[in-house]
């Protein structure tokens, strides 16, 4: 315990008297865990948005205005029969034209003047969510195009999974983007760190000399380290905070809309642990490395 | 307690900071080490403290021999030591009380040992008046006392002084020649670094005389007036 107490306090008094360098390397940090942050706030927006659209992933077969009872039987048949296909509804015409004057009410007097419903009558068919289905909807997809009396097959999955490649590509450049920050923020860390023990390099020579235990002698440079991500982190959760709360007034509606009526999330609270965390460690990390380094130059410690 | 067998140290460009040096400095003895400068006196005292390792020959201290220790022997090693220097070296950023307290903290001693040893040594050395202020507010003579009170703090069996004299004016060495005799006179070993032969005259102790890494001559002294003087052979 006595440990913790003096590396903390030449840490932190460490920290105060190199303050103008300690920023750097604090800001390098928040850069790191801010970019961290934001990749990981977006994906998990992104990727519930598409998420609800998986779940709502529909096949749509639009049954043709002249197909027979038997025709219609054979189609409600086939997908009844698929293995792919979880449930379906029958959405009659005047299902369609309810539903269409109800989301477009502006549009509805153009239909009014129809002598006609133009709007076909369709099988909304929900689909197994297992994504390993994904060449067997294709085929269901296909058969059900060439089948009688079907006008038409949309099937919306597969920009869906397009979408969902983007994504994962985005998080694996965003992650090599994140690994050379953090790489960048320890190093920076290590020669702040270093250039701090440098003034305490008198203090270094004596805890040698004296046999002093290694813990003494590195501990600061680590909790150091450690002090100087840790601010980073909380100034990043900070920026994150911001960032997101000005999108959210901005853009709110429309994320919304995104996301299907329910709100975009912050991150949750284990990912402000995480993050926090992430930056101790790199902190730490840092903080190991300038100690060594010091050790290298100046043969004290 | 200190036995150097066939001592040699070699630095690069095959230059002999010490050559096949042996000598032998019994338990609660005080013993000068001088000569002219580069003779070899720091390097000895260095190996002493073990910041460096001998090229050649055995260096034993207390029944441990400095080549074959590890790291963390090498720490435990030195908790016995005290050394002195001639710069001092005190941290201008703490007090007198810090700079003295230092050592215990370092090596994790309860709060109250370190309070109770620091006074008593600061006392000792006789600036406890003097226990908040700063280096720089310091003579050199007091400051060379706060260095050695940050020497015995941690009640060494064996304490090495560099030149520790070497930036104070004649009255003031002999005064903290004197108090490194009251540590001898206390039991610990001392040994000194020293051009000075002035005052090794003065303090009358064994001197042990190096040029060019070996031992040119050894004088016993009386401990008063007269220096005896006995040419080396083999120690
Ligand atoms: N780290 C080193 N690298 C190379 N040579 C060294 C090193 N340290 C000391 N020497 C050489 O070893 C010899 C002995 O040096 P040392 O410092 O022991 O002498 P000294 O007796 O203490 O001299 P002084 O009275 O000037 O302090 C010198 O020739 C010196 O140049
Ligand atoms: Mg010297």
């Amino acid at each position: 315990m006595q440990v913790l107490r003096y590396c903390f306090e030449e840490a932190t008094a460490s920290f105060w008297r190199g303050r103008r360098s300690g920023a750097m390397s604090v800001m390098t940090s928040a850069a790191a865990i801010f970019v961290l942050g934001a990749l990981l706030m977006l994906t998990e927006n992104l990727e519930r948005v598409i998420g609800g659209w998986e779940s709502a992933a529909e096949l749509v077969v639009y049954v043709s205005d002249e197909a027979t009872g038997d025709e219609r039987a054979a189609i409600e048949r086939r997908i009844s029969a698929s293995a792919v296909a979880r449930s379906h509804t029958l959405v009659s015409k005047s299902d369609a034209l309810r539903r269409f004057r109800a989301d477009f009410a502006e549009l509805a007097s153009v239909i009014d003047e129809l002598d006609s419903n133009p709007l076909p009558a369709s099988y909304e068919v929900r689909l197994q969510s297992d994504p390993g289905l994904g060449s067997a909807v294709d085929d269901f997809a296909d058969t059900l195009r060439g089948a009688a009396g079907v006008a038409d097959v949309r099937y919306d999955r597969e920009w869906i999974a397009r979408i969902s490649m983007g994504v994962t590509a985005l998080r694996a450049l965003g992650a090599l983007v994140v690994f050379a920050l953090v790489v960048a923020a320890a190093l920076t860390v290590a020669n702040v760190v270093r250039l701090a023990g440098h003034t305490r390099r008198g203090e270094l020579e004596i805890m040698r000399l004296v046999g002093a235990p290694l813990a003494y002698v590195r501990g600061p440079f680590v909790v150091e380290g450690m002090l100087q991500g840790g601010v980073g982190a909380a100034v990043a959760l900070g920026m994150l905070w911001g960032a997101f709360a000005l999108g959210e007034f901005y853009y709110g509606s429309m994320i919304a809309t995104l996301l299907s009526a329910t709100p975009a999330t912050f991150l949750p609270v284990e990912l402000y642990a995480i993050l926090l965390a992430g930056g101790l460690a790199v902190g730490s990390v840092g903080g190991m490395v300038g100690a060594r380094r010091t050790a290298r130059a100046e043969r004290t410690v | 307690m200190i036995e150097a067998h066939h001592l040699s140290k070699v630095y690069d460009r095959g230059l002999y900071a010490l050559r096949d040096l042996s000598l032998t400095v019994e338990h609660g003895e005080f013993v000068f080490l001088t000569g002219p400068s580069g003779a070899g006196k720091s390097t000895l005292l260095r190996l002493l403290l073990r910041q460096e390792l001998a090229s050649e020959g055995e260096l034993v201290v207390d029944g441990e021999h400095l080549s074959d220790l590890t790291a963390s022997q090498v720490q435990a090693y030195r908790r016995s030591i005290g050394f002195i220097f001639q710069d001092f070296k005190l941290i201008p950023r703490k007090t007198v009380l810090e700079n003295v307290a230092f050592v215990p903290r370092v090596l994790s001693a309860s709060a109250t040992q370190q309070r109770r040893k620091t006074f008593q040594v600061l006392k000792w050395v006789g600036l406890q008046h003097r226990m908040n202020a700063y280096p720089v507010e310091l003579s050199g003579g007091e400051q060379q006392r706060v260095a050695i009170a940050r020497a015995l703090v941690n009640d060494p069996m064996l304490v090495l002084a560099d030149e520790p004299t070497g930036n104070l004016d004649p009255d003031l060495s002999l005064e903290i020649m004197n108090l490194l005799r009251e540590i001898n006179a206390r039991g610990t070993t001392v040994l000194v670094a020293t051009h000075d032969r002035e005052l090794i005259r003065r303090v009358g102790r064994r001197a042990i005389t190096l040029d060019h890494g070996q031992i040119v001559e050894v004088m016993d002294g009386d401990r008063g007036d007269g220096v005896v003087v006995r040419p080396v052979t083999a120690v």
